[in-house]
């Protein structure tokens, strides 16, 4: 656990935060849009906001 | 003592976090040595959202919370002072850096949640802004270098704030307050060098405030004598910047021994390798201290053991060094192979130049004091040192044209210049965006907000200032610049033409000297 708040004295509450785990398809996505370009191309699955019924 | 909460906000998303804020940093160790209480949230280090800053801010009964940054950390600002008035109600909120100072008015209407704003430097005008809440007797008006809201709601400035004359009676940045095991030292390679790419534990220092040149695209945060304070025809007093005409320059700096002793503390207390100076142009102080800052910066770099020793691989290349690298700014004119040759052996790695463009027609508009013959010969120069020069372009000027992109093309061809110019932006505070102020309203449909939350680090387009191109035009010219395309602009130079009615064989430019703030309009 590492604490968000430095400082020259102790807060009330301590900010801890635990290692920051991000999903297979976040980190895919992620990847891929720093090579995006010509064939590199993803469906971004979080935002599509397209109804299928539309 | 007040309670305060700096926070850092987020800026440049789309990399990853490089530079412990210097300012920030310097207020807290300020604040710490004045007796105050304080925590940094770096925000823009952690990157955590909204659940981490809104658990930030209920971490303890905060007096202050404070943030500040450039005019780009304006869309992060916004979401943390809406945080922080929710969680933080009673608590005191004050906005500085460059953000505030361009446009005090603007942002004190556009952040209602924001009680003081500081304008200009606040070295001394935080402290007293501090001193007051534990005083209890809050009246803004009476700390020079603020915007504050009278129980009306109107807007109070109160009177300019003077820059301290003494900088080096400054503390060493809070660079404790930050993550740099965490978080910044991960970050420390910079691609401007083969050192800068080995660099492993990198700090940023500022050895100095302020650049003697005028530069139309440049805002120096009001902390460079750019600054002064005019009253309008309505009575209101507002901050004013470069304008044709009228340029202020105030230039300081720290002395050689404060910048080597900080560096060494930086060396001996994080175990620093590299060291990159922030100064928006170092050579400007080292012709403004008749050619011995510099100098006397080198010898001491020698004199306190910082001068790299290098461990070598079996190809015969660097693997590591013992000792600090460094880079820094410089300037066409300003520089010269002495001094070149004296960084390098001291350590210097690169140095960022703004050539901007090799066309003499653009150079001689742009208040740089440089021409395309000044470029190339610092460029060599610099080479022949033994320090990359890192050749910085830019397109869109106000009179940027097909022959400008052509006579660039070969330049880069000529001197194996590898570069994506950045789009010539009209930043708040430069005389570009006094200039063409209406302009730039224009292409926002009046809302002057939206383009503060469009602006970036000028490698995307945002409002347009050439009078010859539009935003879709640029972004098509600057393609087929990095392809070496002179095909495809050469028939659109023709298309152009026809579009604009210019006959053959006449100048194809829109542009006249009349026309300077007029793009688009």
């Amino acid at each position: 656990m590492t604490s968000v708040l430095k400082g020259n004295f102790t807060p009330k509450k301590t900010v801890d935060l635990e290692p920051e785990k991000k999903d297979l398809e976040t980190r895919f996505e992620n990847a891929a849009l720093k090579r995006l370009g010509g064939s590199i191309a993803f469906v971004a699955k979080k935002k599509i906001k397209w109804d299928a019924d539309e | 003592m007040a309670k305060i909460l700096f926070i850092n906000p987020v800026v440049r998303e789309e990399d990853v976090p490089r530079h412990v804020p210097y300012g920030i940093a310097l207020l807290a160790a300020i604040a710490m040595d004045r007796g105050h209480l304080v925590q940094v949230y770096d925000a823009n280090a952690w990157r955590r959202g909204e659940d981490v800053l809104r658990a930030v801010l209920r971490a303890d009964d905060w007096d202050v919370v404070a943030l500040g940054g450039i005019t780009t950390t304006y869309n992060s600002i916004k979401r943390i002072v809406t945080a922080a008035r929710d969680e933080c109600p009673s608590s005191l909120i004050v906005l500085g850096g460059g953000i505030l100072t361009s446009l005090p008015r603007e942002m004190m209407t556009w952040l209602p949640q924001v009680d003081v704003g500081v304008i200009g430097e606040a070295f001394e005008t935080l402290p007293e802004i501090l001193g007051m809440v534990d005083a209890g007797q809050p009246d803004w008006t009476r700390v020079a270098g603020t915007v504050s809201r009278s129980p009306d709601g109107t807007l109070v400035l109160s009177p300019q704030r003077a820059l301290i004359d003494d900088l080096d009676g400054l503390p060493y940045p809070a660079w404790d307050l930050f993550p740099l095991e965490e978080v910044y030292f991960k970050n420390s390679d910079v691609l401007y060098s083969e050192e800068g790419m080995l660099a492993t534990r990198r700090l940023d220092i500022n050895a100095s405030y302020g650049c003697s040149l005028i530069c139309r695209f440049c805002y120096h945060l009001g902390i460079a004598g750019d600054m002064r304070y005019e009253t309008d025809d309505k009575g209101n007093v507002n901050p004013a910047f470069d304008k044709p005409g009228t340029y202020t320059r105030t230039i300081r700096y720290h002395s050689p021994e404060y910048v080597v002793t900080l560096v060494k503390h930086a060396y001996d207390t994080y175990g620093i390798n590299f060291v990159t100076f922030l100064d928006e142009n170092l050579m400007t102080m080292d012709q403004h201290s008749g050619r011995t800052w510099l100098k006397e910066i080198c010898r001491l770099w020698h004199e306190f053991g910082l001068m790299p020793t290098y461990e070598y691989d079996d190809n015969g290349d660097i693997k590591s060094w013992t000792g600090v690298h460094w880079s820094g700014t410089s300037h066409a004119t300003l520089c010269n192979p002495e001094i070149l040759k004296t960084m390098r052996k001291a350590g210097c790695s690169h140095l960022v130049y703004g050539y901007e463009s090799f066309a003499p027609h653009v150079m001689k508009t742009i208040g740089k004091g440089a021409s395309p013959a000044s470029n190339i010969r610092s460029f060599f120069w610099t080479l022949e040192s033994g320090i990359r020069p890192i050749p910085n372009q830019i397109i869109g000027f106000p009179n940027e044209d097909f022959e400008s992109i052509r006579l660039n093309m070969e330049a880069w061809k000529k001197l194996g210049i590898v570069v994506k110019p950045h789009f010539a932006t009209p930043y708040p505070g430069s005389e570009w965006f006094t200039v063409y102020r209406k302009s730039i309203l224009k292409q926002y449909d009046g809302d002057l907000e939206a383009f503060i939350l469009d602006l970036g680090d000028a490698s995307a387009i945002s409002a347009v200032i050439s009078h010859n191109f539009n935003a879709i035009e640029l972004i098509g010219l600057r393609e087929m610049m990095l392809k070496d395309d002179t095909r495809m602009i050469d028939a659109y130079e023709k298309i152009w033409c026809e579009n604009h009615g210019i006959p053959e064989g006449a100048p194809a430019t829109l542009y006249t000297k009349s026309d300077y703030g007029h793009a688009a309009e």
